[in-house]
């Protein structure tokens, strides 16, 4: 997966290794921005309150 | 004639075709069971990615807007733009909660437990299902209060850090009101509604006071019981011109 991935970048070992860097913090700025504080009230990890629900 | 060249390039490229052939294309299974390999891979860093940002990034985000907040609520308080003593802006927040002994400084007090309130990084009163008695009130009842245990910044991580007779100094405006912790429930379940009632019925109290409750989770990093301190108001006192904080906080 990862190895195909890296196979069908272009250019030399150093520009993959920067596009492969880019990406994987674009990857983590989606996560962080959109993915995560969506995923999070589905996850039973930060009630706080008593309430009767 | 394309097949015949490119077999003669792998052979003066490799001397040994065969066994590199070999090594370079694993079997299917090999090759599903990596690829199943790297999922799980994925999936480990993903998890991993999510705790760094429960536990840290989401703290980040809370302290900056709760400092914002609270820059704004002693702004406004500073030009005194609030006429008489009914006249209190409840949008930007009421005050500050102050509790030495959760070495957390001081923390901004809104209206509101949704999660959309406590993920700013600040306590708030209950609305629901019984609406907090407000100290500025002057009238007897439960000023009942709760607030995140472990990110959106974490404003009551050290409740455990609580003790009997420790003060929790409430500050307004115009005013400290310090309380004494009286009684502490380590569990209850999160339906326990009666916690944050008047009177509490666990909190030992028989008669209607004034009174303060802190309700976050526990234990920490999840959700499954709830962790209650109740305390009692002591005294009130006067903000002076140098906003001089009471002895309990020196």
């Amino acid at each position: 997966m990862y190895g195909w991935f890296w196979r069908h970048l272009p250019g030399n070992v150093w520009v993959k290794l920067l596009v492969s860097v880019v990406l994987a913090l674009a990857v983590v700025y989606v996560l962080f921005q959109y993915v995560f504080p969506w995923a999070e009230p589905l996850l039973p990890f930060n009630d706080v309150t008593v309430d009767n629900q | 004639m394309a097949a015949t060249a490119d077999e003669t390039e792998e052979h003066t490229d490799a001397p040994e075709p065969e066994s590199a052939e070999r090594r370079r294309r694993p079997g299917r299974i090999a090759g599903a069971v990596s690829v199943f390999g790297e999922l799980l891979i994925t999936v480990g860093l993903l998890l991993g990615l999510f705790v760094v940002y429960s536990l840290w990034w989401t703290n980040v985000l809370a302290d900056r807007k709760a400092d914002k907040q609270a820059e704004k609520v002693r702004e406004h308080w500073a030009q005194g733009t609030d006429q008489g003593p009914g006249a209190l802006d409840t949008k930007d927040g009421i005050g500050f909660l102050r509790v030495p002994a959760m070495k957390n400084g001081s923390v901004l007090v809104e209206k509101g437990t949704s999660t959309d309130v406590l993920n700013n990084g600040v306590a708030g009163y209950y609305t629901d299902p019984v609406k907090a008695m407000l100290p500025m009130t002057g009238e007897k009842g439960n000023f009942t209060l709760a607030a995140h245990r472990d990110g959106h910044g974490a404003k009551f991580h050290n409740i455990d850090k609580l003790h009997k007779g420790d003060p929790i100094v409430f500050e307004t405006r115009d005013d400290w009101y310090v309380y004494k912790v009286s009684s502490i429930l380590p569990e209850t379940s999160k339906y326990d509604v009666g916690v944050v009632d008047a009177v509490p019925k666990e909190s030992g109290w028989k008669k209607p006071g004034h009174y303060i409750t802190l309700t976050t989770c526990t234990p920490v990093y999840t959700s499954r019981y709830r962790y209650i301190v109740w305390g009692e108001l002591v005294r009130v006192q006067k903000v002076d011109s140098k906003r001089t904080p009471p002895p309990e906080l020196r």
